[in-house]
């Protein structure tokens, strides 16, 4: 059995009664409304992501500057789109501990994700500036503009994760996230998991596509 | 309540869901074979001579690798697997009316005949 690890008398107290908190949700659904209303939001994001794809698809052959072909250098991308993808792996370990009680496994399954996540925009900030060197600035060509729109938007959206992560982190420690709001936990790990799988398409539709 | 990693979440901790989450092995085995798909993507532009996807077929083995592991994410990572059924038409009805309306306007740009891009 796994050990659940307590660091805070509040916790402890909080998941005393945490099987109370987990009967079916008192809407029409039966499901949270904040879980609910997270899962519309990621709809409305594929019309967001959608819009920016479609534009980069249209705009990818530049009539002047670097082309594609000439500045991606996919064995770099490769290795960060594979960081970002174990990333969604320790967050899915994260909200499996939670939900069954091990706070400490929460606490360093939801630092390595926001670590892993670190790394990717560490990665995508290296990447821009190399481009940036090799001629390949924002306005250069309308492929360089949607380009840089589309990944910079997504970095956007990594970022916000990890400051979602790193808040988790910060409540955790401070004992303020018992068991029994586990679906908080489940959220934030639903907003990740997103992200990751918008850069499963943009990696296959922007970097690998010819 | 703690129990073990080796044992599925019950259903009565989790919000809204029809099944008993995986064990925590199945999510490692299932990040091992978004790796492998990854790997795969990675050899069309390696290896772009491969018989596979030889022939104009990259982009149609692009898309489909891509596509499944989309889905692997969405059903085991996000739970939509085992999550009520509406949470499943919720997103993929966003997903599919983005698509939708992105093909239609990549036709209006003719982005799929012939020389359209230069």
């Amino acid at each position: 059995m796994a050990e659940t690890v307590y660091s805070h008398e509040s916790v402890r107290e909080a998941d005393a009664h945490a099987e109370a908190a987990h009967i079916e949700h008192d809407t029409n659904t039966g499901i949270s409304n904040s879980k609910l209303a997270m899962w519309l939001f990621l709809a409305s994001e594929c019309l967001l992501f959608g819009g920016l794809i479609t534009t980069y698809i249209l705009y990818k052959h530049p009539l002047d500057g670097p082309t594609p072909e000439e500045i991606y250098d996919i064995p770099f991308t490769s290795t960060s789109s594979f960081v970002l993808l174990m990333s969604s792996l320790t967050m899915v370990l994260a909200v499996s501990a939670i939900e069954r009680g091990d706070h400490h496994r929460l606490r360093v399954w939801t630092a390595a994700t926001a670590a892993l996540g670190a790394t990717f925009i560490a990665g995508q900030v290296y990447e821009f500036t190399v481009f940036y060197r090799e001629g390949l600035g924002f306005t250069t060509s309308r492929f360089s503009s949607a380009f840089y729109t589309l990944t910079g938007f997504h970095g956007v959206h990594v970022t916000i994760g990890i400051i979602m992560l790193m808040s988790l982190l910060f409540l955790s420690l401070r004992g303020k996230l018992p068991e029994h709001r586990s679906e908080t936990v489940e959220i934030v790990g639903l907003y990740w998991h997103f992200v990751d799988i918008v850069w499963i398409v943009i990696f296959a539709v922007v970097y690998l596509i010819p | 309540m703690s129990v073990s990693t080796h044992d599925p979440v019950p259903t009565n901790v989790l919000d809204g869901a029809v099944r008993e989450y995986s064990r925590d092995k199945v999510y490692v085995l299932t990040a091992l074979v978004l790796a492998a798909i990854t790997l795969v993507e990675v050899f069309t532009y390696a290896f772009p001579d491969f018989p596979v996807w030889a022939d104009n077929m990259v982009i149609p083995v692009l898309l489909i690798l891509m596509a499944v592991k989309f889905w692997i994410v969405a059903a085991i990572f996000m739970h939509l697997h085992f999550d009520k059924k509406i949470l499943t038409v919720a997103f993929y009805s966003g997903l599919i009316l983005a698509v939708a309306v992105y093909v239609a306007m990549l036709c209006m740009f003719r982005i799929f005949w012939p020389g359209s891009h230069t």
